[in-house]
């Protein structure tokens, strides 16, 4: 509790944290300075905990006070585990809203967040959590089951397609199906529905011939070199094998592929990246599937954030779910939705499994206030906390590849996970 | 560190809170030293607290000031922190009291038209509940997405749309409060959590409203409700000088229009303004140099022929009415725009990373005028020595429904970075003399957003006279020990010679 002041001459932080505290001056100031926190009620770790600490407006203040020379790395390191980069602050934020269009200036805390995390491990600070995850993920070459550290579902590059068990998918080709590690050894549901879906539509594709772990958990924990490994690996395999398109079925692997890959590769990388929702919805307009089945569910959307508040992708699973007959589809407004999560991202569930648990019960109370049975969601990895909320609220959380499937008539196989 | 603030303090404090709400790390502390308010970032550690608790009831809030009153150890309630006057900032530090985490609806009173709530809920989430049944609580400041309705009491709050609901004070009918020695009471019209008007004893509700945390903390409030409105009218009308839309203004704002919620003007260097540096705002042609927006909420019927009733008081005023563009797009962002610029020009005209301050004042209508011309001489002046200053122009809003005074603001632009000691004292001048002005003129020094910060806080016991030695017999008498948020108001002067 005695006020310590660390660095008198501002400059006793390590070259990595002054070329930091350097790069996200003026972003950190632009925060500090108009000092609104419009961004508060939306953000889904403050509506639960009430904890001003943990706020986009705290993220940019410490990097001030870190310039200052109040606080270094160490103090503030901790905070920052605190988020699911779900980007309903950037959206909110006065900054972005109203000197984005000409300034084209966006706030960004999501990528604050991220750096801030990888100077914690450039300075030799690990959470204990993340440490393990990225570890067990080096060594496997894939994400850990959450949750079966101890009684651990098989995770390795023999199981990887284990999901695909029956189905006789090729592997190879210009066109190949990357599937998330959640999705393809936890909720295998959602893969083999995806599989389905386009085989039936005579869509072409294969799996990945050596698929690791598309290494963005890593970069949103801090891991930045293990992340650029894996994404090394993976882009030299679809080169190796001829590949020129990616379908993607997990929003977090589209932010990665779409994001940290040109990131990392620059102008070089030229693989065409797809998401299949998207995809899905013009192969329905296009009528080359076309859902038949009646699903007699009452059901609500969730927006998935890296598609809605970081993508902008909302109107694809709306059109997907209004071809769906036998639906009663109460919906609300993607706005609304900024201020909804899951707490299933950006690692929380990995650090901070209480807070998953509570922003996911809110999340399904919304939905509960609805009337509805059904919460459908097009993200993996909010689908196993969302389930676990909707279990106490008799709501049941379907993935929508997997809702699409079965009104287009096809057994979908595999484990929602429940 | 409080030199009370000893580990057997953290213990009690420990035991009635639990560990994880009584936060000592010093990004928890830093991170509740601030108000949007401008201040020199060097003398940020001068305001850090020695530490923070998060408490959970009124009965956790009310056994934290009994400690801290019995260990003398001062105390600042936080709630949003988005005030400007820094009534949330702790001077003296010791321990700041966060009631975020106290943000339930307890009672929603369909019949009488009430909730209940407690101190640290937002009004736009509190609102996106009430809307279910078809209701508002209708306090709109500019912080309406941030603020919370238990800052909304200690500062006294003022609504954008007062002119037609009212104002915090009005909105709120009764409230809970911890008094600095930690007994509870409950404050309002008489003794009833649901009476408007009462003329039983002394009406304590507005003593309690305002006071910037230093007579105690609210812990639940009882707030009015109102129909939801079906309708929003909101004109925006320019003018080719100051003076004729000065006098629209008060025609429109005299005219005894039921659904009218307030009208704003926009004088000419507000529009230079925005036409530089606004991106946001919709351009108008060069021969526009002031505008008038006024606001009418309510039932659509009602809305229609009340909005038609201005637009002819407006137009044989020889304004022009603009068009519904501006209307949607800009009265919508009003609530968001106080934070608009990231940047100004110095006198040079460089472009800057400036932060945006207001000074404000409740000024008759009378002495607009006369205000406009004397303030932005002082900020001309101050912008004379130290080029970080710039004049982002000035707002006059209507605070009441027959236009008799109006939340009168200048609003700054300040390079913050650049921001040193000799700056900010030549600021905290101005600001001085900016108060002086409103006093001179008959006003008050704020209308909205409070007056206890350096500067303008010398100028209080001047504009109350007689009133403010009452203040500072209420202070002693209510917080023997001073441990309600010391320091702001100068009332340390009600113990001065003492040990």
């Amino acid at each position: 509790m005695t006020d310590t002041h660390p660095t008198t001459d501002g400059d006793g932080h390590a070259p990595v944290t002054v070329e930091f505290l350097g790069n996200w001056r003026n972003a950190a100031y632009n925060c500090f300075s108009s000092g609104h926190k419009f961004c508060r009620e939306v953000c889904p770790v403050m509506q639960v905990t009430r904890n001003e600490s943990w706020t986009p407006t705290a993220f940019h203040a410490n990097v001030v006070a870190m310039e200052q020379g109040e606080l270094t790395v160490e103090d503030v390191a901790e905070d920052y585990v605190n988020c699911t980069q779900c980007g309903a602050c950037e959206l909110r934020c006065p900054n972005t809203l109203f000197t984005g269009d000409f300034y084209r200036f966006r706030t960004r805390t999501v990528d604050l967040v991220k750096q801030m995390r990888a100077l914690a491990v450039d300075n030799g600070i690990h959470q204990p959590g993340y440490q393990r995850w990225n570890s067990l993920t080096d060594e496997r070459t894939h994400e850990p089951v959450l949750g079966s550290y101890d009684n651990p579902v098989p995770v390795s590059q023999q199981h990887v397609r284990d999901w695909a068990d029956g189905l006789d998918l090729p592997t190879g080709g210009e066109t190949i199906l990357f599937v998330d590690c959640e999705a393809a050894f936890y909720r295998t549901s959602v893969p083999r529905a995806v599989a389905q879906l386009l085989r039936k539509a005579g869509y072409e594709f294969g799996l990945m011939r050596e698929q690791w772990c598309c290494g963005g958990p890593a970069a949103e924990m801090g891991y930045r070199d293990q992340s650029r490994r894996f994404a090394e690996h993976n882009l030299a395999d679809w080169r190796a094998s001829g590949v020129k398109r990616v379908l993607v079925l997990d929003p977090h692997d589209y932010i990665t592929f779409t994001e940290d890959y040109p990131g990392y590769f620059g102008a070089d990388f030229d693989i065409e990246i797809v998401l299949v929702v998207e995809l899905l919805a013009q192969l329905i307009a296009d009528g080359k599937l076309t859902p038949t089945v009646p699903v007699e569910r009452t059901i609500t959307y969730h927006d998935p954030c890296r598609l809605n508040k970081r993508k902008g992708i909302w109107q694809e699973p709306r059109q997907v779910l209004r071809a769906i007959p036998g639906l009663t589809f109460h919906d609300v407004d993607r706005v609304t939705q900024w201020s909804y999560c899951s707490g299933g991202g950006g690692g929380l569930p990995v650090e901070k499994p209480e807070l998953t648990k509570k922003i996911s019960a809110a999340r399904i109370e919304k939905a509960a206030e609805l009337e509805v049975d059904t919460l459908v969601s097009a993200c993996p990895w909010s689908e196993r906390p969302l389930a676990e909320a909707g279990a106490a609220q008799s709501i049941d959380v379907v993935d929508i590849h997997e809702l699409l499937a079965e009104s287009c008539g096809i057994e979908v196989g595999g484990s929602t996970g429940s | 560190m409080t030199a009370q603030l000893t580990d057997q303090v953290l213990d009690e404090l420990v035991a009635v809170l639990g560990k994880d709400y009584v936060l000592t790390s010093k990004t928890a502390r830093m991170n509740r030293a601030r108000v949007p308010a401008p201040f020199p970032v060097h003398r940020w550690r001068d305001r850090v607290p020695d530490l923070v608790v998060m408490p959970g009831t009124t009965a956790e809030v009310a056994e934290v000031v009994r400690i801290a009153n019995t260990h003398r150890i001062p105390i600042v309630p936080r709630d949003g922190g988005t005030g400007l006057t820094d009534g949330a900032v702790p001077e003296r530090r010791g321990i700041v009291v966060d009631v975020k985490r106290m943000n339930e609806i307890t009672e929603i009173d369909l019949e009488n038209r009430t909730c209940t709530v407690g101190p640290g809920i937002n009004m736009l989430k509190l609102n996106e509940v009430l809307a279910k049944h078809g209701l508002i609580y209708p306090d709109n400041p500019a912080s309406y997405p941030c603020s919370l309705v238990g800052g909304r009491i200690g500062t006294s709050g003022w609504s954008l749309v007062g002119s037609r609901y009212g104002h915090t004070r009005d909105l709120v009918l009764s409230f809970e409060m911890v008094l600095p020695t930690g007994r509870v009471i409950r404050v309002g019209d008489g003794g009833g959590l649901k009476v408007s008007k009462s003329s039983s004893g002394y009406q304590l509700k507005h003593l309690f409203m305002g006071h910037q945390g230093t007579l105690g903390i609210a812990t639940e409030a009882t707030l009015k409700l109102y129909p939801k409105p079906e309708t929003e009218f909101s004109p925006f009308w320019a003018f080719a000088d100051f003076e004729s839309a000065y006098a629209c203004l008060g025609q429109l704002a005299r005219a005894g229009v039921a659904t009218f919620a307030g009208a704003v003007l926009f004088d000419e260097w507000k529009v230079d303004y925005l036409r530089r540096d606004d991106e946001a705002y919709i351009p108008q042609p060069a021969d526009v140099r002031a505008l008038v927006c006024a606001v009418c909420y309510g039932n659509d019927d009602e809305v229609r022929a009340g909005g038609k009733r201005l637009m002819r008081i407006a137009r044989d005023m020889g304004a022009r009415y603009l068009g519904d563009e501006i209307s949607q797009g800009d009265w919508a962002a009003r609530h968001d725009r106080y934070a608009t610029p990231l940047h100004g020009r110095t006198k040079e005209g460089q472009v800057a990373p400036m932060s945006w301050h207001c000074e404000d004042a409740a000024i008759s209508y009378t002495d607009l005028a006369a205000v406009r011309i004397a303030w932005h001489d002082i900020v001309a002046r101050l912008r004379d020595k130290h080029p970080i200053f710039d004049d982002w122009g000035m707002f006059f809003y209507t605070s009441a429904d027959t236009g008799v005074d109006y939340l009168t603001e200048i609003d700054v632009g300040i390079w913050e970075q650049e921001l040193d000691d000799a700056a900010w004292a030549a600021w905290v001048d101005a600001k001085r003399e900016i108060a002086a002005v409103a006093l001179r003129h008959g006003g008050s020094i704020s209308a909205c957003h409070g007056s206890c910060r350096e500067g303008e806080v010398d100028l209080v016991p001047e504009e109350l006279g007689g009133g403010y030695d009452v203040m500072l017999a209420v202070k002693k008498s209510l917080d023997p020990n001073n441990i309600m948020n010391p320091g702001k108001y100068g009332l340390q002067r009600a113990y001065e010679g003492e040990s």
